[in-house]
């Protein structure tokens, strides 16, 4: 006989929103922890199922962790999400998780590392750069390749123009799409200012999120570049509900996003019926 | 072997349901159907299988899941009891035997269990009746299904010109039996009446792989053309498993559940920002086969389908697996 209840991977944990940044216009990162302590330990990558209890539960990266609590940039998208913008610091949330396969840190070991993000595509990659950033010694050279439609749009800012240049051998560079009369940094899509800086696919791993339109380009210059699809690691969306594998709705052929997924290479992706 | 008397079969099942609930096959205005036995319905046992699939005692249409109240002060959650009732299933068919297979797989493997599928399955007596006749629709023997003995169940029966043949396969089922022995008759070197033999053939051999290159094949546009969209042939399919979660809100209270959905729904795979991966009925028909017939086997190596023939006597406008299998065949990629 089981006993249900803490078993349950359907049946989420109540937390608390502890604290709210506002990263751009509709953007907001939100840290979250329980009456524990912070909910679980996920893997850089992985997701969580974030539940506002009478207004509805979605799937978001899990952008990163403190001991106490874990982060979760949110954009205004539809109707939950915009709820959780108008939340405040306190409201009670349901959470339940780690879901899905995280990035291959295995593969990745010893590798020059190359991350491609846009937008709010910066959130699960940047689980990953801050962990490879504390695991310095596992990795080769970092380089974080980052763009936005405006710089007002530009996520997790305090990292980009501060925290990831403390970063031993890491370099950024961000980009906006069209800047103000403020801006001075450069101007141009991801894709063409990764054609320009060219990196090389010298034992590197690409690793790339954003807008699919942005990833579309992406995977075009990095193949120019020379980058193999077994060098190329991405993330994919889908709808999800149950996020364990059992409600259906995210496959993908016979992969379902929320357990396999989100992150793939592109080897992988290419073996996949295209219906994305 | 143990033996009763097909007029005593309602006093085995009011037996039984002194202490479980007892699901047995049962006329519900015109539809033989898995209904709870009160001692009054009219049975349907014998007379081939039932139209709805047995798959919502165990997952059923809608199930709570926990209950809410969101209060400025403290919101609550509250969880549902575990489910101890215990189940008899009888009566189920040889492809619902499998059937039940498929859905152990999908909600019991893969790394998570499904607590609410799990405590009903395992609470759950399951027991078989053979077919003597198939009915012109059926076609599980094209999957290696024995209609004459199911797989993974606790009791087998056998129905005989007026009595059934019992007989235990599991601990489960003989501890079932034992508490009713006084109605069951052990018999010897009893002979078993024939098996079912569909007549509905159809050639699986190779369909996955034939599949595996045909996700981009004009088929699909033609296939589709007719569908209605109404879904009846996932919601009849005892394999076909997907659900939506939702929530209902009182005030300040209310409470999470589950229910079935469908992919044949536009609904289904729409995202938040608008974007739909299967945008036409062509990419959800399409999936609905390939789940079948390609993506369940590749990923639990068996087949999706058991043969039950549900879905293509009751769809609308007659879209029919064994006619889509013998096309994929085929058409050239
Ligand atoms: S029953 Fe027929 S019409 Fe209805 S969704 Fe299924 S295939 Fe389409
Ligand atoms: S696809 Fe049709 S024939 Fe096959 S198991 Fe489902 S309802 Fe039965
Ligand atoms: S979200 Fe339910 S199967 Fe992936």
């Amino acid at each position: 006989m089981v006993d249900a209840v803490s078993s349950n991977p359907l049946v989420p944990e109540l937390g608390k929103i502890i604290k709210i940044i506002q990263e751009t216009p509709d953007v907001k990162t939100f840290h979250i922890t329980t009456d524990k302590g912070k909910p679980f330990t996920p893997m850089p990558g992985q997701l969580a199922m974030l539940s506002l209890l009478d207004v509805g539960e979605a799937m978001f990266s899990i952008t990163s962790q403190g001991p106490e609590y874990l982060e979760i940039a949110i954009k205004k998208v539809g109707t939950l999400t915009e709820a959780l913008h108008e939340a405040e610091e306190g409201q009670t949330v349901g959470i339940r998780g780690p879901y899905g396969n995280g990035f291959p840190l295995d593969m990745m070991k010893g590798k020059n590392l190359l991350f491609i993000a846009g937008g709010i595509g910066l959130a699960p990659v940047r689980s990953l750069i801050n962990y490879c950033a504390e695991h310095r010694e596992d990795y080769g050279n970092m380089w974080i390749i980052y763009g936005s439609r405006s710089p007002a749009d530009l996520c997790f800012k305090e990292d980009l123009t501060y925290n990831w240049f403390k970063v031993e051998n890491c370099r950024v560079n961000v980009t906006v799409d069209r800047g103000d009369e403020n801006w001075n940094g450069h101007e141009g899509f991801v894709p063409a200012y990764l054609e320009e800086l060219k990196p090389s696919p010298e034992n590197c791993v690409a690793v790339t999120c954003g807008p699919p339109i942005m990833i579309k380009f992406v995977l075009q210059s990095l193949e120019k570049l020379g980058f193999k699809d077994d060098q190329i690691v991405t993330t994919l969306e889908m709808r999800m509900k149950c996020g364990v594998g059992k409600c259906g709705r995210c496959n993908i052929g016979s992969h379902y996003v929320c357990l396999d997924g989100p992150v793939f290479t592109l080897e992988q992706l290419k073996k996949m019926p295209n219906e994305y | 072997m143990l033996k009763i008397k097909q007029t005593e079969m309602p006093q085995l099942l009011n037996a039984w349901a002194q202490k479980s609930r007892v699901f047995v096959p049962q006329d519900r205005g015109g539809v033989s159907a898995f209904l709870p036995w009160d001692g009054k319905g009219t049975l349907t046992l014998g007379k081939g299988n039932t139209l709805e699939p047995p798959k919502d005692i165990f997952f059923p249409r809608t199930e709570t899941m926990y209950r809410y109240q969101v209060a400025e002060a403290a919101t609550t959650l509250e969880t549902m009891p575990p489910q101890k009732e215990q189940h008899v299933l009888v009566g189920i068919r040889s492809c619902d035997a499998r059937s039940l297979e498929i859905m152990d797989d999908v909600f019991l493997t893969k790394g998570y269990e499904d607590e609410f599928y799990r405590q009903k399955r395992e609470n759950t007596v399951v027991i078989a009746l053979a077919c003597n006749e198939a009915l012109p629709t059926c076609f599980c023997t094209a999957f290696e299904i024995d209609p004459g003995r199911a797989e993974g169940v606790d009791v087998q029966m056998w129905m005989t010109s007026d009595s059934y043949l019992v007989e235990a396969i599991t601990d489960k089922g003989e501890e079932l039996l034992k508490q009713t022995s006084e109605l069951l008759t052990p018999v010897e070197n009893e002979t078993l009446p024939d098996a079912a033999k569909p007549t509905l053939k159809v050639d699986v051999e190779g369909i996955t792989e034939k599949l595996q290159q045909m996700f981009e094949h004009l088929y699909w546009a033609e296939v589709s053309r007719k569908c209605l969209g109404c879904g009846a042939c996932t919601y009849l399919c005892p394999t076909c498993h997907c659900f939506d979660i939702q929530s209902e809100n009182r005030g300040s209270s209310g409470f999470k559940f589950r229910c079935w959905d469908s992919c044949m729904f536009s609904e289904y795979t729409r995202m938040a920002g608008g974007h739909n991966p299967r945008p036409s009925k062509k990419e959800r028909m399409r999936n609905r086969f390939l789940h079948k017939l390609q993506y369940i086997p590749e990923r639990y190596g068996k087949y999706g389908c058991v043969g039950c023939g549900r879905c293509l006597d009751r769809c609308p406008v007659n879209v029919d697996i064994t006619r889509v299998i013998r096309e994929i065949k085929e058409v050239t990629l």
